[in-house]
């Protein structure tokens, strides 16, 4: 069990910056995700931090000790490759007791801990087999086995489920998150994959470009994104961008794109005073699209009239790709309301749901606390 | 020949179930089909007894004779008593097949070829296991150092390949005897390990280079040291290229005359391949006897050929187009 | 930086791994080779003579012999002998290995085809030699009994003991061990060429021959720089096929720079002159390998 802290690390190849400036406290037995674009310089974080790689500046702290210049094998961490890595020409039992081998853990506490696996990750019958003969999800669980029975400070997981089928990957999600449960390893969990990253993380650092974007729970990510990227990357289908600019009409700020007039809500009144005649991106998500005309009604000032391009009903819900002027916006609406391609509707946009960016910084401006 | 009859490994897969009256009467069929159902049973559509098929059939197997009755002639003078090669092996009136000729090569007075196969085989063993630890280290070093030596270093060896043996013969001789390594296996051992470090080195790594990254960093997180990955993942997984390298080697090593010439002189001492010119009468040729010695020669690196042939063609392939 | 990690890692660099490899390379390759480069300046003395071997080694009939070349029989010298040899083998090789290769492509049986006449690779040439003899002996050769079925009596004799035809008889046995390597290579290489390249050249109307020219021939170039280099670096090397074949006889007629650089330091102990023939010889080849090199780096 063990605390992680990475200050200002940044690692280069050469020219390419695929960490920069990268600081974060990470508590003992937390699990957290690392989420971003592929590219973005998540594996070459976690390789950092398991030593596979040197840091081109930058300390990195596992239970305050400073590793940088700590081989590999006495960081005691652990990492489950994207593509597994299992040893090709070893038997699951001796890929699981490779690393306790080179440890010299005698040979009893060896196959204590090797059994004891197997049975956690139910590979108790397919110990004689070589990797080749197991199936994807057998060949991960192996791959997580490996890094269990070693006991380590910190397990460092690459993409674990990328190479899994889509149902697998759901199943294999819950595993790990009880798997964590159980032993409460601190753990770096990461993933190009925005829901897988949604579903597993308390905590979630959102990357692009090598730089920290934004870090928080999954619903603060979802509500309040700190930048367009993030606001774009959570969430699917993404939220809907309209780059518009602020208005002052009647003492109030409005926001106004071609074909869409729309007043700034209150909550974020306190974030755009003085901006009026400033470029803006307005940011609503699918949900927050109220298209119910009772609610509609009774938001005068929010009102969108648009034209139904595609329905895309999906059991619960159903998608509507929208034309609001010059905009598409996709609203995602209860599946029992009926709408038909072509047909006209006056939408809204949830005032209180509402974000809004500087298109300079895209940075989003920050909502006054009071709001639901 | 059935020795070398397995299936090659190069190229795709021959197509050898097509039916042609050519191949099924005038030669073996090959070993591979052996077992299956007659061609003739299972007519394939399309290409079957067209006329160019037969035709580039009955050209390849023509060609083929330039090769094979070159090497049928050497078993026949061998395998044949003298009486019947007067007029030529290819004179079929009488054969008889007797061991008069091999009996004579392997006690010959002079130049015993049993001797020289007991003398390659002790000479060729540790020089083929020495190289392949020895490089496959260096190979590993190379792949994995980040030092910048590496690069000159590695254009150096790479250089050496080049080298023809007449460049080092004479100093080499000189080191050898002040070391008193001269008519001593010792001697050979070392400079056929030394001649084939460059090459294996330049062909491990690059096997070594095709193996998984991951699984190597798996060891090293796994706790493992450079020497124990090696030893645990990099050597097991690099058994294909191991054999490659050994087949070659042992090849090599044993066709080799001219390090032999210069460094073994004792007569009770001489390799195989050094013996065969001792059996070459000035005037006189007794082909009996010296194609039997061939055929004794061959065999070794014939019968290396064969059982490690998937290795042995891609060794030569990977070595030379990288 | 932290000095003690920096050295620290310098130290456990796995190029340490290669340690006992560069020791042997060093001692048994490059201090010998250095050497003899050293020798081929000195005097039998030890004396520093410039590049009188050199000189010596070039005006000698036995290396080059151009008052016979070319209109009489050889000897015409070493380096004439080895010129030929590349000259003759070289276009050889490349057709018959590539002609090899293209002919077995669709053949049944082509694997024993192909493993027979890569038997000429994998034999020591030593016994190369002896084949060459055997077959080329007035008696028991069969290219002579070949000869003389088709009336051709006055060439059939033992091609290895006379002047005018040892040295072309080593060529020819040499071209027929070596095309197994050609044709090896130049099957994996066809192997590779994807077939779609083909269809959609026919789909364009291109003709078999074109197909040949536009798509098999570019498409090899690497397999034959690689065919080009090798055979080149065998034919100056070549030994032991004149050894047991000719000894580079009849009178010199048959002599290669390395077989003459064996019998000035080992037969009649000139370790200079043989000195200087091995590093003109080296000279040779590490242009070759040198050229070759640059030009696969080139295609990278
Ligand atoms: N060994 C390396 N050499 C050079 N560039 C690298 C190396 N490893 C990663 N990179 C570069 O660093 C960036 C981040 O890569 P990576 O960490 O693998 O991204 P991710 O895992 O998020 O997909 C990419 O631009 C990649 O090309
Ligand atoms: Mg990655």
């Amino acid at each position: 069990m063990a605390t992680v802290q990475l200050h200002h690390v940044t690692k280069q190849f050469g020219d390419v910056t695929a960490v920069h400036d990268f600081s974060l406290e990470i508590d003992d037995g937390e699990f957290l995700v690392l989420v971003g674009p592929s590219g973005c310089g998540k594996s070459t974080l976690l390789r950092v931090v398991a030593g596979l790689e040197e840091v081109t500046s930058g300390e990195i702290y596992i239970d305050d000790r400073l590793v940088n210049h700590v081989a590999p094998k006495d960081r005691d961490v652990a990492m489950v490759f994207q593509n597994y890595a299992l040893y090709p020409h070893m038997n699951v039992y001796d890929n699981l007791a490779f690393g306790l081998r080179m440890r010299r853990v005698a040979r009893d506490e060896i196959d204590r801990r090797v059994r004891q696996a197997a049975e956690i990750l139910g590979l108790a019958d397919l110990l004689r087999r070589r990797p080749a003969q197991l199936s994807g999800g057998q060949r991960q669980r192996v791959a997580l086995g490996r890094a269990i029975v070693r006991e380590p400070k910190v397990f460092l997981m690459d993409e674990p489920l990328s190479n899994l089928d889509a149902k697998l990957r759901v199943e294999m999600r819950t595993e790990l998150a009880r798997l964590h449960q159980r032993l409460r390893v601190t753990t770096i969990y990461v993933t190009h994959d925005q829901t897988e990253a949604m579903t597993m993380g308390s905590r979630i650092v959102v990357m692009k470009d090598g730089r920290i974007q934004q870090v928080a729970s999954p619903l603060e990510l979802y509500e309040q994104p700190a930048n367009l990227f993030v606001a774009g990357f959570i969430g699917s289908p993404p939220m809907n961008f309209v780059r518009g600019t602020l208005e002052p009409r009647d003492g109030d700020l409005w926001f106004a794109a071609a074909g869409i007039s729309i007043r700034v809500p209150g909550a974020l009144a306190g974030a755009t005073a003085g901006l009026g005649g400033h470029p803006i991106v307005l940011g609503v998500r699918p949900e927050d699209i109220l298209v119910d005309p009772e609610r509609v009604r009774v938001l005068p000032d929010h009102r969108v009239e648009a034209l139904v391009e595609v329905v895309e009903p999906l059991g619960a819900d159903a998608f509507v790709h929208l034309l609001a002027g010059e905009q598409r916006l996709t609203a995602r609406v209860p599946g029992r309301v009926k709408v038909r391609v072509g047909d006209r509707l006056t939408v809204a946009p949830d005032p209180d749901r509402i974000h809004l960016f500087d298109p300079a910084t895209e940075q989003a401006l920050s909502r006054a606390a009071t709001s639901p | 020949m059935g020795l070398v009859s397995q299936p090659a490994p190069y190229g795709r897969p021959a197509p050898g179930r097509q039916a042609t009256p050519h191949a099924g009467s005038t030669t073996p069929p090959p070993a591979a089909g052996r077992g299956t159902p007659s061609p003739a049973a299972r007519p394939l559509p399309g290409r079957r007894l067209r006329p160019a098929v037969i035709l580039r059939h009955t050209l390849a197997w023509l060609v083929g004779l330039l090769w094979i009755v070159p090497f049928l002639g050497i078993l026949m003078s061998a395998l044949r008593p003298q009486a019947e090669l007067i007029h030529g092996w290819w004179q079929l009136g009488q054969v008889t097949i007797s061991a008069e000729n091999f009996v004579r090569a392997w006690n010959h007075p002079t130049a015993p070829m049993g001797e020289g196969i007991r003398n390659s085989l002790l000479v060729v063993v540790p020089s083929t296991v020495l190289p392949l630890l020895i490089a496959s280290l260096a190979a590993y070093g190379f792949l994995r150092s980040r030092a910048r030596v590496r690069t000159p270093l590695f254009a150096l060896i790479i250089l050496l390949l080049a080298v023809p043996q007449q460049m080092v013969a004479i100093p080499l001789f000189r080191i050898l005897r002040d070391l008193g390594f001269i008519n001593s296996y010792a001697g050979l051992v070392v400079t056929h390990t030394a001649w084939a470090l460059p090459w294996m080195i330049m062909f491990l790594r690059n096997y070594f280079a095709t193996l998984p990254r991951e699984v190597e960093e798996a060891a090293l997180l796994d706790g493992a040291g450079r020497l124990q990955i090696f030893w645990h993942v990099i050597l097991p997984l690099s058994l294909p290229g191991l054999a490659s390298a050994a087949a070659l080697q042992l090849t090599w090593a044993w066709n080799d005359f001219f390090m032999a010439l210069i460094l073994l002189y004792e007569p009770t001492r001489l390799v195989a391949t050094q013996r065969i010119p001792l059996l070459r009468g000035q005037y006189h040729v007794d082909w009996g006897i010296l194609t039997a010695a061939s055929v004794l020669t061959i065999a070794v690196p014939i019968l290396v050929f064969a059982l490690l042939q998937r290795y042995y063609v891609r060794g030569l392939i990977g070595w030379t187009l990288k | 930086m932290d000095l003690r990690g920096a050295r620290a890692r310098l130290w456990a660099d796995p190029l340490l791994l290669a340690v006992p490899a560069l020791f042997l390379i060093l001692v048994l390759i490059v201090y010998p080779a250095l050497q003899t480069l050293g020798l081929s300046f000195l005097s039998k003395d030890g004396a520093f003579v410039g590049l009188k071997n050199f000189a010596d080694v070039l005006s000698d009939p036995e290396t080059l012999n151009l008052a016979r070349f070319p209109a009489h029989t050889p000897p015409w010298g070493s380096l004439v002998h080895n010129a030929i040899w590349i000259l003759l083998h070289l276009p050889l090789t490349v057709a018959i290995g590539l002609g090899l290769a293209i002919l077995l492509r669709d053949v049944r049986g082509s694997a024993i085809l192909r493993s027979i006449i890569f038997l000429g690779m994998v034999t020591p040439m030593i016994v190369g030699g002896v084949i060459i003899r055997f077959l080329f002996d007035e008696n028991a050769g069969i290219v002579n009994a070949f000869l003389r079925l088709a009336g051709l009596q006055a060439l059939a004799r033992s091609w290895t003991a006379y002047p005018d035809t040892a040295l072309l008889s080593l060529i020819l046995g040499s071209v027929w061990l070596w095309s197994g390597f050609a044709m090896v290579l130049y099957s994996a290489g066809l192997s590779t060429i994807p077939r779609d390249y083909y269809e959609a050249a026919s789909v364009d109307g291109a003709s078999p021959l074109q197909q040949f020219w536009y798509i098999t021939v570019p498409s090899l170039r690497p397999v034959t720089s690689v065919v080009v280099a090798m055979t080149i670096l065998w034919d100056l090397k070549i030994f032991d096929l004149v050894y047991t074949a000719t000894l580079g006889g009849p009178g010199g007629s048959s002599m290669v720079l390395a077989l003459q650089m064996y019998f000035y330091g080992f037969r009649a102990l000139r370790f200079n002159t043989a000195a200087a023939v091995a590093t003109v010889l080296s000279l040779f080849t590490l242009v070759v390998g040198i050229a070759f090199i640059r030009s696969s780096r080139r295609e990278e």
